[in-house]
């Protein structure tokens, strides 16, 4: 090699070109950085949209509408109980016509409404469920028969809307779901402070409605709570097993690979293939019964199942191997090994990924559209068997309403999922927290 | 009796045996442990497993066999007259029987011989049951005697048993296989259903979509048509909208939070962006529906173009908002795999980090960033909420995102929920759309994994 | 005669957090020297050396007190332009990091983010001498476009010093440039250094006390974040006035 003799002429930095060039690299470098921040914030800023319009509008949904009015218990519209066992009274007061009554009241303090359809609309005012509060306030005490009394009732949905201003006045009238005579009507009573917006209990005790205003979420909690169990019981031990067997005991062999594989590209199926793996299988097959937690659990289990074995491997991966052969050291066969030792200590581990799971189910809807769970359903389910629904599929159905009372409630069941989601994933990373160990 | 008292009471069973095979390895060397090759509760366990194991099998068997067995008995029993022609008579029949025997109030038939044959089914199954149950119990006591009459001092027993978990621990793992059979036989079968009635260039190459179906077989037009090109369309229209979103949003927070960023404030930016993922889709549908929708509407309407009320573009952007998080985590992934070396070499030659990034970090992730892009269009694909809620059911075949647009998820849902009609050309074309789906995603996740796989090994 | 130091520092201090890592080190750089660091691992021979470039300036933790001067200049001085400075002070690595680009694109990297070159024909010519200057050009001329990193690890690390020459810079910083390499590999680059005294200041980092007695004509003895002795690379190996450099070159400790 001989030494190259070509002049070295250092870099003139200094000329007028050169600077101005530095300085256009250091403007797209800040631009580059602005653009990075600009991204993060706006993906920041799409989150917190989301979740203020929900958050505001499920207000309305927590909330509900409230009209009392006096009713007269004609006596003359109810049976005779006397010489009535309890049992036949009881039936005997399921026939009366409680309609009449509110229409009464209702016709009483708007005494020039008397057409027909007028009325009709008048009594709309309040919910086709004010008829059930009215045989519960009978059945409770018969004596109000013939007395007169002051009964909050709730508002029918869109009457609920409008109070609350969901359904503005300034609207014409003809795209109003509230009519100007219904406005009337309804300012009238509020005038008379017979009108309050009070805090809606009926949504955390009732199961679905078609009425808004009657519309609660429990029969979907207890449904998503049933499922879930099926769910946990199906993929935590199976997931475990697995876990245990693919991360300890497996040989390195093309099965092996294989189940790996396989597991790594179930993980990343579309949820609604299980829901059609379910329903070709689970309900075509073996005839499971259509619509139940059952089998909404199962296919839920099947499909957080890889997210639980790759989890759990993960959690035993991190367990230190010294461990193992301490245990084994002393005598332990590889199976008490990692029974008594591996598994309590990966088991922190192993539940953050379950929960994350379950949690991963909780929010999930399209498979169980396929396997039935999205009928209407006003009972709170009872059993594992029995058709069910559950939050994330009432909510979906429930977007679908075209009534602005559903648009609350919908919100205000998300807002509920969403915080069962967080409450979920806050356990997950407190445990994390808590069991972390350091070695 | 019912299945469930059944496995209540083998349980109690076994617990039994756990109990007798421990006190009587315990009795044999008259508490002298050191003489057992294996520990007492081993030879409980021995014993324990010997009296489920049969049992579990048979109830297994029964879940599993029984419905399908006991339809087949009750159709041979029908008269002559009843029994039905064809297949999908025979599904409406049991469907009928079915709804009987449990008592349904609204159940059709009031046909004295589905009466029977509801009763008959009832009776079946009772009976099956206690069948069942007595076996369970027979094959418990037996396993139990067996296990209890073998124990030795010198009995294996932890060997047995370990060899029983072993074994259980396989079949475990093998589950995920058998979903994965399960879904793709069921995608084939159904789908070989459908093909039989509808040719395979017409649901490939097919350019209208019109799944109704007549209410009459013999009416005049009843096979509807089923031209899945413009499903495939708006997906991929949609798909692309999301990721159009997603990618530069995506990375180049990963980017930031990899390459700027302090450490604590990736620590508090990474878990809210983490948050986004959590989201259920059907709340993101919502959202797109109610919110982006209307907006996306109103603010067309203001620079004069007709946006449909349901437009690709309201599903597509709020997608892609979803698709952020994942896009993001796995860019990052890519992105911190980049040996630090790489980057020093760069920025001591004199370039800024910015040129670094897009010219040396970003070409050496280059395989990884491949392998997010493409998981990330596989969620997009499958993604079904979102579609279901904002994009509608209308057919169209269209590039323009403020069009309405159908995909094959939101079609699935469609033609799967509510009524259904058995073995319709319609409901079977759900399956193919299934089998379409399944294929497209397994394709790109497999691509991305081993993309992603040869890339981590490449730097380790 | 007394000659004017291409670079100087004086009093330096290093920190990581509350690590003190270098400890008031004063050392001069001259341009025709090679200038070797020697010292046992972890004695903050190679953090020293990445002050020279303000490579620590990606470090969050890392601070640097004293004054380090390029040709009378501060370069810790607010004024400086980094990158500026990085062009004139190259740098080389432990191990080989060539980019994921040609050969061609690894040495064009440069020249081409700092515009070094005026048209595709000036790109050439400074990608053709450096490979020469960097004694590559004969094994690499046929095959310009291959991946730099599909070379053998001495190739690939004769490459970044290719890739280093190219910006013109007036120092070169090595940072124990042959620990990840074999013999002959060795060999080659330190003959290499040899032939490049004189065109660049040349600072190299090693662990390797015959490596430094080989191509340095001065030595720094680092110790404990501290320069124990400091001088001609003649004097330190054959008459190390401390008693510390003598155990060490002895092979006592280190």
């Amino acid at each position: 090699m001989s030494k190259n003799t070509a002049v070295h002429a250092p870099t003139v930095w200094g000329s007028e070109a050169m600077q101005n060039r530095i300085s256009a690299r250091y403007r797209k470098e800040r631009r580059f950085r602005l653009l990075g921040l600009f991204a993060i914030l706006l993906a920041l800023s799409f989150l917190a949209i989301l979740l203020f319009t929900l958050g505001a509008k499920s207000i309305g949904g927590f909330f509900q509408t409230k009209i009392e009015l006096t009713i007269h218990f004609d006596r003359s519209l109810f049976p005779d109980l006397d010489g009535l066992n309890s049992d036949e009274a009881s039936l005997a007061l399921t026939r009366v016509d409680y309609a009449a009554l509110i229409r009464q009241s209702l016709m009483d303090r708007f005494p020039d409404v008397r057409q027909r359809r007028d009325v009709r609309s008048l009594a709309s005012l309040v919910s086709a469920g004010a008829r059930q509060t009215l045989a519960g306030t009978v059945r409770q005490d018969p004596a109000v028969i013939g007395a007169t009394q002051d009964i909050w009732f709730l508002a029918s949905g869109d009457i609920d809307s409008f109070v609350k201003g969901k359904i503005s006045r300034d609207v014409p009238e003809s795209d109003r779901r509230v009519k100007d005579r219904e406005v009337i009507w309804i300012d009238a009573l509020d005038a008379a402070g017979k009108v309050k917006v009070g805090f809606n209990w009926g949504f955390f005790s009732s199961g679905d409605s078609r009425e808004a205003e009657l519309a609660g979420i429990w029969g979907a909690i207890v449904g998503s709570f049933l499922t879930l169990v099926v769910t946990l019981l199906f993929s935590f031990p199976i997931g475990l097993a697995a876990a245990v067997y693919l991360e300890e005991f497996a040989p390195q062999n093309k099965f092996t690979d294989l189940i790996e594989i396989n597991i790594n590209n179930l993980a990343a199926v579309p949820s609604i293939v299980f829901g059609l793996l379910g329903l070709a299988v689970l309900l075509g097959f073996f005839n499971m019964p259509r619509s139940s937690p059952f089998v909404g659990g199962l296919t839920l289990g099947l499909m957080t199942l890889p997210t639980l074995i790759i989890a759990g491997r993960a959690a035993i991966k991190a367990v230190q191997p010294s461990i193992r052969d301490a245990a084994i050291g002393l005598g332990a066969s590889p199976m008490q090994t990692v029974f008594h030792h591996v598994i309590p200590l990966a088991m922190p581990g192993i539940l953050t990924g379950t929960i994350i799971g379950m949690a991963r189910a909780l929010g999930e809807t399209a498979p169980l559209l396929m396997i039935g769970m999205v009928a209407f359903i006003v009972d709170v389910p009872e059993s594992f068997s029995e058709a069910a629904t559950v939050l994330p599929v009432q909510i979906f159905l429930w977007a679908n309403s075209p009534e602005r009372a559903f648009v609350d409630k919908t919100s205000a069941a998300i807002i509920v999922l969403l915080l069962f989601l967080i409450l979920m994933n806050g356990l997950a990373v407190w445990l994390r927290n808590r069991f972390e160990r350091q070695w | 009796m019912s299945v469930s008292a059944s496995i209540f009471i083998l349980i109690l069973l076994a617990g039994a045996g756990f109990f007798f095979g421990r006190q009587r390895s315990l009795a044999l060397v008259s508490g002298k442990l050191a003489t057992l090759h294996s520990l007492p509760n081993q030879y409980g366990w021995y014993v324990g497993i010997l009296m489920l194991l049969p049992g579990i099998l048979v109830i297994l068997l029964w879940i599993v066999f029984s419905g399908n067995i006991i339809d087949t008995m009750v159709i041979a029993s029908l008269p002559d007259h009843a029994g039905p022609a064809t297949e999908q008579a025979r599904a409406l029949l049991l469907n009928d029987i079915h709804n009987t025997a449990a008592g349904a109030p609204h159940s059709g038939s009031s046909e004295i011989y589905i009466q029977e044959a509801a009763q008959r089914y009832s009776r079946l199954k009772s009976q099956g049951v206690n069948i069942v149950s007595a076996l369970v119990a027979l094959f418990a006591v037996i396993g139990g005697l067996a296990g209890f009459r073998t124990i030795r001092p010198d009995l294996r027993a932890r060997t047995h048993v370990e060899r029983v978990i072993l074994i259980l621990l396989i079949l475990s793992s093998v589950v995920a296989i058998f979903a994965t059979l399960g879904i793709v036989l069921s995608l084939i079968v159904e789908s070989a259903r459908f093909f039989a009635r509808v040719p395979l260039a017409e649901f490939f190459f097919g350019l209208q979509w019109s799944p109704q179906t007549a209410l009459r077989e013999d009416q005049v037009g009843s096979s509807g048509s089923f031209g899945a090109i413009p499903l495939f369309a708006g997906t991929l229209l949609i798909s692309f909208i999301a990721m159009c979103v997603a990618v530069p949003l995506g990375l180049m927070s990963a980017i930031y939070m990899t390459q700027y960023s302090r450490k604590n404030v990736r620590k508090v930016v990474k878990p809210l962006l983490e948050i986004l993922a959590g989201i259920p889709t059907v709340v993101y549908g919502f959202f797109a529906a109610l919110t982006v929708a209307p907006f996306i509407r109103e603010s067309g309407g203001l620079l004069g173009l007709d946006v449909a009320s349901e437009s690709a573009l309201a599903a597509g952007l709020v997608m892609g908002i979803m698709i952020i998080p994942l896009m993001s985590s796995l860019s990052d992934d890519a992105l911190t795999a980049v040996p630090e070396a790489m980057r020093d070499g760069s920025l001591a030659l004199g370039a800024t980090r910015s040129e670094t990034i897009k010219q040396v970090l970003i070409p050496a992730a280059l395989p990884g960033i491949v392998g997010a892009f493409l998981l990330s269009v596989s969620r997009a694909v499958g993604e079904t909420m979102i579609v279901v809620m904002a994009a509608g059911l209308a057919a169209n075949l269209t590039a323009n995102p403020l069009e309405a647009v159908t995909t094959i998820t939101a079609q699935i849902v469609a033609l799967l929920t509510g009524d259904q009609e058995f073995d319709s050309a319609k409901t079977l074309s759900a399956f193919a759309l299934g089998l379409a789906l399944f294929g497209a995603t397994l394709l790109l996740n497999m691509l991305a994994l081993s993309i992603v796989r040869k890339y981590r090994e490449s730097y380790e | 005669m007394e000659k004017t130091p291409k670079m100087q520092a004086t009093n330096v201090h290093v920190y990581y957090g509350d690590n003190h890592a270098i400890n008031k080190v004063s050392l001069d750089v001259f341009a025709e020297d090679v200038t070797a660091l020697i010292g046992p691992s972890g004695c903050g021979k190679s953090t020293f050396l990445r002050c020279l470039n303000r490579m620590n300036d990606s470090i969050a933790s890392a601070r640097v007190e004293g004054k380090i001067t390029l040709d009378q200049q501060d370069i810790y001085d607010p004024k400086i332009d980094v990158v500026q400075l990085r062009a004139r002070v190259g740098m080389v690595f432990q191990k080989p990091n060539p980019f994921p680009k040609s050969i061609y694109d690894n040495i064009a990297y440069g020249p081409r983010i700092h515009g070094l070159a005026r048209n595709g024909e000036e790109m050439d010519e400074m990608v053709i001498t450096s490979l020469q200057k960097a004694g590559l050009w004969e094994e690499v001329k046929d095959r310009l476009e291959a991946p730099g990193t599909a070379l053998s690890g001495g190739q690939q690390q004769r490459l970044c010093i290719a890739r280093a020459i190219a910006v013109n810079p007036e120092v070169i910083l090595m940072d124990e440039p042959c620990s990840a390499l074999d013999p002959i590999a060795t060999a080659k680059i330190e003959e290499l250094i040899e032939d490049l005294r004189g065109r660049f200041a040349i600072v190299i980092v090693t662990h390797n006390m015959q490596q430094a007695a080989r191509v340095s004509q001065k030595t720094a003895f680092f110790h404990l974040g501290e320069v124990i002795e400091y001088g001609d690379t003649a004097d330190i190996f054959t008459n190390p006035e401390k008693e510390k450099t003598k155990d060490y070159i002895t092979g006592r400790y280190g």
